[in-house]
């Protein structure tokens, strides 16, 4: 028995040694190892980013699904510097930082200090509430994967999305600074009207959307406002001295249309294809989609309160940048402890209609009295000014209040909506908007 | 018998052909990788003779994915912000404790490398995260890009910061009284701390709503608060609270970070603390 087992333990050695010798060495399928192939593909991207003499543009589309496109331009410098100027926002100056290839699964590009690309990496600042802590949705680190007809290839880190640096021209430099009118342009003043429109002309008919944008985070989407049609498309802009490119194409008859170009007479971004077929985005102040509630304030209605309540209104996202303004102004016109804390109108209240101003710091209430009509053509409440009082009798109209109660009175009418989100409290939320104005004013039903 | 001993011989043999087989093998050399360093700039000189050099601390302040949570929206310093942080770091944090503690105190313990990321880590349940101490080797500080060293409020929050991460490395060396400090307010810890407001935690016998997530942010929240205000700023803290049981508790607590201090590395706690005052004065009058 022991014989046997030395045997066996004898071959089992051999055998292993014997397996030893065994060439584990598989057949080379390219020239150079895997290492060598590394180095000279980050020695390939490090000489081509210093290749070219006014550097590299880079259009970097973070998530076309839900945000747009900014422009950046970038020189490397051989120390380790780089160059760099964006459209991010009205600074397009050139600024200065550090980048490095670095080394891992494949070779990376990184910006490794804070320059112009990092602001799409901030979390704190999101352009949606779906981006809470995301910013937008920005990378700085991006994977090499090659040229491709004098364009350099890169994936991002994190998302996996391309971004393509095509050759930067001396002219790509100076004309950056020209993106900002435009984006000036679409993102609007707050004068400018609150609802936009996309309207699409095929050459004989024209088709309307509502064009929901959103100017920070340059997307806007879609919705066709034909009865029975729940037909939607996004649109990523990124901008130009001249204009809007859609990253996905509006397609009409066929043909594709994404080089919207802004027509400062008109105030609107055109792509214009042939045979009449066009694409236009325009400002509207009459809401796209436009309800009845107005009706429930006409006399002969029950009684409805529609109350704005600077402490919780103020900053709801229906409340307009115009609205705030005019407030601002009023108040800056009270002494310094005084402010305007409601603005309540009431309909059909025992017969009558009046707006209520109530102050904080003591002020007394005023009461503007005003009788209703309405037009049902263009859907428009329309208020007719009778008389003022306080709680003491009638009264001249306040001078402090001209601007702001002007805006009531429109001759234009006013438009009525019941939203369909609540603030702070279960009240339902009213939105008057003038129809002449980018005015917007968020009240509590009372 | 025989047959055993040749059995041996061949054994031998081959034993010792498999070690000459070793013999030959290629000994590894340098990486074939391509790792040379970039020159070094005016900025890398001076980290290396503000840090590295004399307390054996490494700073990246180069974004590096492998040293931050990739899923998170981060960057890294803007280069010019990266010198007047750690400049505040120093004065503040290494100089007071070498002044009280001994020259090589923050040498003999001390984070090993420091990773400095210039936005904000905001949470997706809304809290800020303002630094990180892992296995008290590597502190990362978050918002070194909004640092304004004129603004006494935002000076104070970056050095909480670091002296609470440092007082979690501390606690890594020398544990403190856990038992004694579990028994002073064992029902006030809640991993929802983030929805409590200050005053009712302080109510309840913490000095901020982040202390009451377990008792070693406690600890470390107790001590760097006090760390970083001044003698009157915390008697005006405690005396805002009005709930007796609560003060004497956040005092019972301050008594047990005073004695750790001591019985371990033999400092006068509150020394301290003026001393890191007396600096913060520096850093914001300069």
């Amino acid at each position: 028995m022991k014989k046997h087992i030395y045997k066996y333990l004898i071959v089992a050695f051999v055998a292993i040694v014997l397996g030893a010798c065994t060439s584990t060495e598989a057949d080379q399928k390219f020239d150079q190892t895997p290492t060598e192939r590394l180095n000279a593909q980050k020695k390939e991207l490090q000489d081509v980013l210093l290749s070219s003499a006014e550097g590299w543009k880079a259009v970097y589309y973070t998530d076309s699904t839900q945000l747009g496109g900014w422009t950046h331009l970038f020189k490397f410098l051989p120390d380790g510097k780089v160059d760099m100027a964006s459209d991010f926002d009205e600074d397009t100056d050139i600024h200065r930082s550090q980048y490095e290839l670095q080394l891992g699964s494949t070779v990376s590009l990184v910006f490794t200090t804070a320059n112009r690309i990092h602001l799409l990496s901030q979390s704190d600042n999101f352009p949606t509430a779906e981006l809470y802590g995301k910013g937008y949705l920005g990378d700085f680190q991006f994977f090499y994967y090659g040229q491709q007809n004098g364009e350099i290839i890169f994936r991002s880190n994190r998302n996996f999305r391309e971004l393509r640096f095509v050759k930067a021209t001396a002219k790509d430099w100076t004309d950056l600074p020209q993106n900002t009118p435009i984006i000036e342009s679409i993102t609007g003043e707050i004068t400018s009207p609150l609802f936009r429109l996309l309207e699409e002309n095929d050459g004989s008919a024209i088709k309307q959307y509502e064009f929901d944008f959103n100017s920070d985070a340059r997307f806007g989407r879609a919705t066709a406002l034909a009865e029975g049609s729940d037909e939607t498309f996004g649109l990523a802009l990124s901008y130009t001295p001249t204009g809007a490119i859609s990253k996905t194409p509006v397609i009409i008859k066929g043909q594709k249309l994404s080089n919207f170009i802004y027509d400062s007479a008109s105030n609107t971004f055109v792509a214009k294809g042939t045979g009449g077929v066009s694409a236009t985005i325009k400002y509207t102040n009459a809401p796209p989609r436009l309800t009845d509630d107005y009706k429930k304030l006409t006399d002969g209605q029950p009684q409805y309160v529609l109350g704005y309540l600077a402490a919780n209104l103020y900053s709801a996202s229906t409340t307009s940048d115009y609205f705030r303004s005019i407030i601002a102004k009023t108040n800056a016109s009270l002494p310094a402890n005084q402010s305007i804390s409601r603005i309540q109108v009431y309909f059909n209240s025992g017969g009558a209609n009046f707006i209520e101003y109530r102050f904080n710091g003591g002020r007394p209430a005023v009461y503007h009295n005003f009788t209703t009509s309405s037009n049902d053509t263009s859907k428009t409440l329309l208020l007719t000014s009778d008389s003022w009082e306080d709680n003491a009798g009638f009264i001249p109209a306040p001078a402090f209040l001209k601007n702001l109660d002007a805006e009531f009175f429109t001759p234009g009418g006013l438009y009525v909506k019941k939203e369909n989100f609540t603030v702070t409290y279960t009240n339902p939320i009213y939105t008057i908007t003038s129809s002449t104005t980018s005015f917007r004013m968020t009240t509590y039903q009372l | 018998m025989k047959i055993l001993k040749r059995y041996k011989a061949l054994a031998m043999i081959t034993a010792s052909l498999l070690f000459v087989a070793c013999a030959h093998e290629d000994q590894p050399g340098e990486s074939q990788l391509d790792y040379s360093e970039r020159d070094k700039t005016e900025l890398d000189k001076w980290i290396d003779s503000s840090f590295l050099d004399p307390y054996n601390i490494k700073i990246y302040y180069e974004w590096n994915q492998n040293l931050v949570d990739n899923t998170k929206y981060l960057f890294p310093p803007t280069v010019e912000k990266v010198q007047p942080a750690l400049e505040v770091v120093k004065k503040i944090w290494i100089d007071s404790y070498s002044t009280i503690g001994g020259k090589d105190f923050v040498k003999k313990i001390a984070p090993r490398e420091f990773v400095l990321v210039g936005g904000l880590n905001l949470n997706t349940n809304g809290t800020l995260t303002l630094g990180l101490a892992e296995g008290g080797q590597r502190v990362t500080l978050f918002q070194l890009d909004y640092l304004n060293r004129k603004s006494c409020p935002e000076v104070t929050e970056f050095i909480h910061t670091i002296q609470h991460e440092y007082v979690h490395i501390l606690n890594q060396t020398k544990p403190f009284d856990e038992q004694a400090w579990a028994k002073l307010t064992p029902s006030g810890y809640t991993t929802s701390w983030y929805t409590e407001s200050t005053a009712t935690s302080r109510s309840l016998g913490f000095i901020t709503s982040y202390a009451r997530l377990n008792i070693y942010e406690d600890f470390a929240e107790t001590a760097s608060v006090i760390l970083t205000s001044s003698k009157a700023e915390y008697a005006a803290l405690l005396a805002g609270v009005t709930d007796v049981n609560g003060k004497a508790n956040i005092k019972k607590k301050e008594a047990i970070v005073v004695q750790y201090y001591k019985d371990n590395f033999n400092i006068d706690f509150y020394a301290l603390r003026d001393e890191a005052q007396k600096n913060t004065d520096i850093v914001i009058s300069n």
